[in-house]
Parts: C-alpha cells; structure tokens; sequence
C-alpha cells in the first residue's frame, strides 16, 4: 500500500514528474508523426536529460515519448497516407480513404486516438495485472514458435491486397527478398550486396516505407490534380470523440487487437510493426463486411491502432520482470533504469515496488495523457485537409527526403527512398498492394533466421515444427487463412449448386 | 471549450518549440562539421604556439551503430562524462548505423583530422577487414580511449548439471555436438569465441545463432531453449543475480569487478582473451596536442567514481585503455582474428 501511495505521489504531486512526462508525450506525437524521425532516435537523444531528473521522473519522459510516438504515426498515416512509424504502415488502408475519399478525417482521426489510447491503457493493465504469466508465455517462444509467427504475419498479403491475390504475394515475394540483402548472420556470407558498402546492413526499413508510401503518393496527387482548379475544401468538425455507433461497431475488434498487441509486444523481438498488421488481419476476419476493409472500414483504423499502442505495455514485461529488452526502445529505457540504480528484473518486484508501481501508473497516465492530447489538436490536425494540394505536396514532397536522410544519415537512404517511391508509384498503377512487400520485409527476416535456427537446432529435421505446440498451430492457421481466400469461393461454388438445384 | 483551446495553444506552442529546438540542434552539428575545415586551420596555426585553442566548436562524433544498443549508449555516456574534463566542449553524437556500421568507420576515417570530427569504431574494425567486409582497419585511427571492452563470459543456466569451467568441458566431451550454444550470428564475436573454445579443450557443440543480440540470446537460455552462451555478460546481469543463471568463468586477464568470484580461463590455465570493445578515435593525422587533450580528459573521465558508477549501473565492467595501450588492444585483436577467421572460413 505504501508503495502505491508512493508512486501516487512520484507520478501526481512533483510537477517536473508530470510535466516531464506530459512534454515526453507532446515530443513522442511529433516524432512518430514524422516519418524518418523514430521512436529510438527521440528516446536516445533525450536519454541524457534523465541523468539530470531526481530519481524516477526521466523514466516518466521516455515512457511519454514512447507512447506518444507509437501513436503520433497514425496521424501522418491518415491524413497524408505517410506512416509515420512502420507501425502505423497498416492504418494507412482504411484511414486514407476514410479521411480523403469520404472526407471524415475527424472520424478517422477520433477512432485511431480512441483506440490507441484503450490499447495503451489496457496493456498497461495487463502489465499490472498478469506480467509474471505473460513473462512466462513470452519465455515459451524459441526459434521454431518465431518461425511459426512469421508465417502466421506473411500469410496476411492475401488479406491486405483486396485487389488481386496472385499481385499480393508477388509483392509479399519482392518484400521477402528485399529481406535478405545483406550480410547472412546465419552463414557470415554476404547475399546481394554487389561489391557495396551500403548493402552489407540491408536496404534500410525506413527510406523504403516513405518511397513506397509517401513518395509515390505524391507522385499520384502531382498527376490527380494537374490542371485541377482549386475547390475550396472547409473541413470543419462537429465532433472529435467517435460516435458511439462507431464504438460499438468497433467494441469486439478494439478489445481483440488490444490483446494481440500486449501479447506479442510481451515476446521479446517483435513489436508494433507486426503486431498492427495481424490485429488488421484478425479484424477482417472476424468481420462481417469484409469488403468495406480497404476502402475506410472503422474496423480497420481501429484494430492496427489499437493493437499497435498496446505494445507499449507488453514491451515493458519482459523488461521489468526479466531483465531482458524486446526492441531498441526498451533497451534504451532498461538502461536509463540501471542509471538510475534500479535493476529491472527477476528481484525488481521485491526490491523496489515504489519504482514499479510508479512506472505501471506512469505508463497508464501516459496513455491518457496521450488521449487527451490527441482529442485537443485533432480539429488543428484535420486542417491539412483543407490545405490546397499545390502547396501540402511540395512541403511532404521535402518531408520525404529530410525523413530519408534523417534517419540514418546518410544520402544513399535517400537514393534509396526515391528509387522505391518510382517504383511504388507504378506498383499502385498496376494495382499492386505496397503493403503486401512492407509485410515482406518486416517479417521476411524474422521468419528466415528462425526456420533456419530452429533447423540447427533439430540437426536438420522438420519435425521441430510440428513438435512444438505453440508452432504447429500457428503454422494450421497460417495455411487455412493462406488458401481460404482462393478455396473459400470454390468450396462455395461446389457446396451451394446442389442445394439451388 | 475555452480549456481545450488552451491546451490546443499551450500544446501547439510546446510542439513547435521542441521542433525548433531539434531543428537548431541539426544546423549546429552540420555547420559544426562544415565549420571544421576553418577552424582546423585556425588550430593548426595556433599549434606552433605551446598551445592549442581547441576546442573552439562542436565536435562532431560518428557512432556507427543504431541509437539505444551498447555501443551508443556508453559512447554517449562517455562524452556525457568526458565533456567536464574540457573547457568549453560540445559533442555532437551522430548515429550513422547503415551498412552494418561499416559507412560511419569508414566516414570518420576520411573526416578532417582537425579534432572535430571523432567517431566510436567497434570490436568489428579487427574482424570485417579479414572478411572482406570493410576497408579501413586500426592503422587508420588515432585512438583516444575504450570505453567499454566487455569479456566473453561462460554463461548457463543455474540448474544445470555442471558448475565449473572443467565441469561444463567433461559434460561436452561426453555429448558431443549436442550442447547448444548461443552466438550473436555466425562469423561475429561470440561465435569466433565459441569456436576458440571449441579448439583449445578439444570439444564440439552446436552453435544457434541469434543474429539480433544478446538480449535474444538472454531470453533463450532463460527459456530453456539452449544451453549456454559464451557472451558479454550485460545482458544476463539481471538473471545472474535473481539466480536463473551462473557465469562459470570469463575470457579476461583480470576478474571482472562486477563478479569479483567467477574465474577467469586464465588463472584455470587457459590462455585465452576475447573482448568486445568500442573505442573512441580521431582520424590518424589528428594533431598531437589535441589528442593529448581528448586523451587527458579521457583518463581522467575513466577515473571518475561518478562515471564508474555510471557504467556498472549499466552491467559494464569499466576499463581504463588510453591512447597507446588502446591502439595495441586494437592491433593484438586484428592479427588475433585475421587468423582465427581465415580458418573459421566465414
């Protein structure tokens, strides 16, 4: 008890606490919300200010920022069609066309933050509430179960290209080669690399998502609105809190997604990225309309985002109870943890619970404060909307090449970055799906370094997939939502004539 | 309504500050490094004199690995230290991680050696040359300190049937090539570690890669998955002590003063050093008085029981590897790994 009244008083009556942790959010939005500037770069570069926080308030920031960011994506994403953060990769479906095509950016934009913010507030209940179960779930997953996830991902292209099967996996196949450029840590050989320094690390994530997405979308406005005379938009918004129609619709899916993204936030190695991609996939599973997906589905803002802020609560697990980061962020903060003489892991509970709980209610009055925030400047955000076209393209049409170059950088991001925004234009052309190949990449080398590793491990024998539980049946799922949207309509076919007849 | 547009204004004004703020940190370090040309002038006529006005800019130093891993953080921690110890300095970290921190190696090698532009190079600099991999190697830096030189250490589970360094030999000779053994990815570190091993007592095991680091590794041999690493101990602090996990002995010269109990290999009469560090350099023809100034303030930061501290808190051992002695390490290492990889073949 004491230790809770603590943390109260650590998060709620020091001012710099709460205003460091209120600043980390505002900061953590504008970063996610700009593509090339990561989550990682923000927390490091304000890694150092923690040093001059008495005791816990500089943890308080970097968890603002990290909350902040995972959700500052999905505005870029909506709006822009430019996901801030490879996370928000999967909101850019449905929310682009719910804010340009239909012209309810405030929906659009009410929905993501309402269901970014229950994510967030939801794993961080988790975090409270189950961390030592979910530890021990994460802890479950060696290389077999890894491979197993990563088939279970890449059998979303078919999902995500509502167009054509066949271009979806063709593009998920581009993405999975892609994935292999670069040094092989498997064998040490180089593959791909063609004699250059650039490739030996692999083509960078980042530069690719804003040619493909960014890049490429402002090649096709340059060519919508050539010639087009102005019509005066004037977006104003009645309401920036979603309807409750919309809420309930979207219940089941922000609550599904919500547990998704804790779970595989808790698994050590795969974050937001993935999980925005499979709470997508799940959502239009379970849906009704599944045709509305794709084309400004609630359902399909709401579960990526919901499922990508409740990472932020499962990351947190196997840091604190294990001692061991899943991603750069949480590397980053168990860092400025140690710094501040606390050592997460399995003693961290006993030790220093006035810590623990203030880091649990700091994490959950991030979420809020981040709820908060976004509700307040979401009228100022959907004001980009009203911008005339012949100015907003030029200033993302910079936007894209600052991000190229900031985030590592270096100039050969940038090549890099236009070559796949060309590319990226003629796939949308020719009605390819870019996010059947973002999938690709992310988890191209997720699945390979597991079925490889999990192959040492077995002395070369496929056995080791289908003895492992956890694997075979997320390998079972994988193959039926794989092949249904090819058999579906057959079987439909056979099993519907006879009865007409 | 008029609170929310207060918030809207007092937010809109804080984001807009903060992206000034940014904004301005960006123009310094590129006019720092764009700068440095004329002010490498200036201080190398101002070095005929007995002293060097240096440093008169931002100094601009080249991390060659992502924000957050270990080498960037106790990179930054050093010049977050380092920068007491001299008059009016500024250091401006800049991560250039792609082509697996090759470009940001190769980068601070080419940079105007007037002391403004400095740049961490990592443990890979004595391996990736033989590899074909990259260009440049030691001879190409002036180092000014390591700042971290972390000991392949013996790692396993504490329910494990063996409890020594002799122990955990006999156990592999009995089952060959069935102990599996986590690396950091084949041809990298820990693997060239494991296969050192492997070759002085004589053993085989079964090397599982886990390409992306040590943490990865932490997790599995917590897991149960496999069982044992031979890896720099940071990651595993946390399990070592909560007691899920025992060091049986490190590949160091001294004791670790973290594990002041665990042995090394070589007072159990194996000789064998394998260190992951990272050092702070300049660009070879970096003049002498401005080495000497890093170098001084560098020696003095190692001293610091407040950067000591510092390290620990972070699970690493701290070291005190100045300027020659640095340059050695990185020397020894080079031709240390240019024959054990020309027989690894990776």
């Amino acid at each position: 008890m004491d230790a809770i009244l603590a943390a109260f008083g650590n998060v709620f009556l020091s001012p710099l606490n709460l205003g460091g942790l209120i600043f980390g959010v505002a900061v953590g939005i504008v970063i996610g919300a700009l593509p090339g500037l990561s989550v990682n770069m923000g927390i490091a570069l304000l890694f150092p200010l923690t040093f001059s926080f008495q005791g816990i308030g500089g943890i308080l920031m970097l968890l603002g920022i990290y909350c902040g960011a995972i959700y500052g994506g999905s505005i870029t994403a909506i709006l822009l069609k430019t996901p801030g953060t490879p996370a928000s990769a999967a909101t850019t479906l449905d929310g682009y066309p719910m804010a340009v095509k239909y012209g309810q950016p405030g929906r659009a934009l009410g929905l993501s933050t309402f269901s970014s913010t229950f994510g967030g507030v939801f794993s961080a209940i988790c975090l409270v509430l189950f961390s030592p179960m979910l530890a021990s779930v994460a802890l479950q997953f060696s290389k077999p179960e890894y491979f197993a996830l990563a088939v279970f991902g890449i059998s979303i292209i078919t999902s995500v290209s509502s167009g054509s099967v066949l271009k979806g996996l063709m593009g998920g196949l581009v993405g999975l080669i892609i994935a292999t450029i670069g040094i092989d840590a498997m064998s040490g050989q180089m593959r791909m690399t063609f004699g250059t320094t650039y490739l030996l690390g692999g083509l960078s994530f980042v530069p690719v998502l804003i040619g493909l997405f960014a890049f490429s979308q402002v090649l096709t406005s340059i060519e919508d609105s050539y010639n087009e005379t102005y019509v005066k938009h004037d977006v104003k918004l009645k309401r920036v809190f979603p309807t409750f129609a919309d809420l309930k619709k979207c219940a089941i899916t922000i609550l599904r997604s919500s547990v998704i993204g804790t779970v595989i936030g808790a698994v050590p190695g795969t974050g937001g990225d993935i999980s925005s991609f499979i709470s997508y996939n799940e959502a239009k599973r379970w849906s009704k309309e599944k045709e509305k997906f794709g084309d400004g589905a609630p359902e399909g803002i709401c579960a990526p985002e919901a499922g990508n802020n409740a990472v932020s609560g499962g990351a947190m697990i196997p840091m604190l109870t294990l001692g061991i980061p899943g991603d750069g962020a949480t590397a980053i903060m168990l860092g400025a943890l140690m710094v501040q003489g606390m050592q997460p892991g399995p003693l961290l509970f006993q030790n220093q619970a006035p810590q623990v709980y203030t880091i649990f209610l700091g994490l959950m009055t991030a979420n809020l404060v981040m709820g908060l925030l976004g509700f307040s400047v979401i009228r100022l955000f959907v004001k980009v909307i009203n911008v005339p076209k012949k100015y907003l393209m030029p200033i993302i049409f910079v936007m894209t090449f600052v991000g190229a170059f900031a985030y590592n950088n270096s100039i050969t991001d940038v090549f890099v970055m236009v070559a796949f925004g060309f590319l990226g234009y003629f796939l949308n052309k020719m009605e390819f799906s870019s996010s059947a190949i973002v999938i690709g990449i992310i988890l191209g080398s997720l699945a390979e370094q597991n079925f490889r590793g999990a192959l040492m491990m077995s002395d070369g024998s496929m056995m080791i997939f289908l003895e492992h539980p956890i694997c075979a049946i997320f390998l079972l799922i994988a193959l039926v939502s794989l092949f249904a949207p090819i058999l579906g309509p057959a079987l439909k076919k056979v099993f519907k004539k006879p009865v007409k007849q | 309504m008029k609170f929310k547009k207060a918030i809207a204004l007092c937010l809109s004004a804080a984001l807009s500050v903060s992206l000034l703020a940014s904004c301005g940190g960006n123009t310094t370090s590129s006019a720092g490094s764009a700068d440095a040309s004329s002010a490498g002038s200036a201080s190398a006529a101002g070095s005929q004199a007995t002293t060097v006005d240096y440093p008169t800019k931002d100094i601009t130093v080249i991390i060659p690995k992502n924000p957050g891993g270990g080498t960037d953080v106790s990179t930054r921690g050093l010049l977050q230290y380092m920068k007491n110890y001299i008059d009016g300095a500024n250091f401006v970290p800049t991560n250039k991680p792609d082509g697996g921190g090759v470009t940001g190696m190769v980068e601070t090698a080419n940079a105007k050696a007037d002391g403004y532009t400095l740049g961490a190079v990592t443990v890979e600099l004595a391996m990736f040359p033989h590899q074909g991999k990259c260009t440049v190697t030691y001879e190409d830096y002036a180092p000014i300190c390591a700042q971290i030189a972390a000991p392949a250490a013996l790692i396993v589970p504490a329910d494990a049937p063996y409890n020594s360094l002799q122990e955990f030999v006999d156990y592999c000779k009995e089952n060959p090539g069935t102990v599996q053994m986590g690396n950091s990815g084949m041809g990298a570190i820990w693997h060239v570690a494991t296969v050192q091993m492997e070759k002085e007592f004589g053993i085989e095991v079964k090397h599982i890669p886990y390409p992306n680091g040590t943490a990865d590794i932490a997790a599995a041999l917590t897991g149960g998955h496999i069982d044992g690493t031979l890896a720099d101990p940071s990651s595993f602090v946390s399990q070592v002590q909560a007691g899920t996990l025992k060091i049986l002995a490190i590949m160091a010269d001294e004791r670790s003063v973290m594990f002041p109990d665990v042995p090394t290999f070589k007072e159990l009469g194996y000789d064998m050093t394998i260190r992951s560090w990272a050092c702070v350099v300049a660009p070879k023809d970096t003049p002498a008085e401005i080495l000497q100034i890093l170098r001084d303030a560098a020696e003095k930061t190692c001293n610091d029981p407040e950067y000591q501290e510092y390290l620990m808190n972070q699970g690493i051992d701290p070291v005190c590897i100045i300027g020659d002695d640095c340059y050695q390490m990185m020397e020894e290492d080079h031709a240390m790994f240019g024959e054990v990889l020309a027989e690894l073949d990776v």
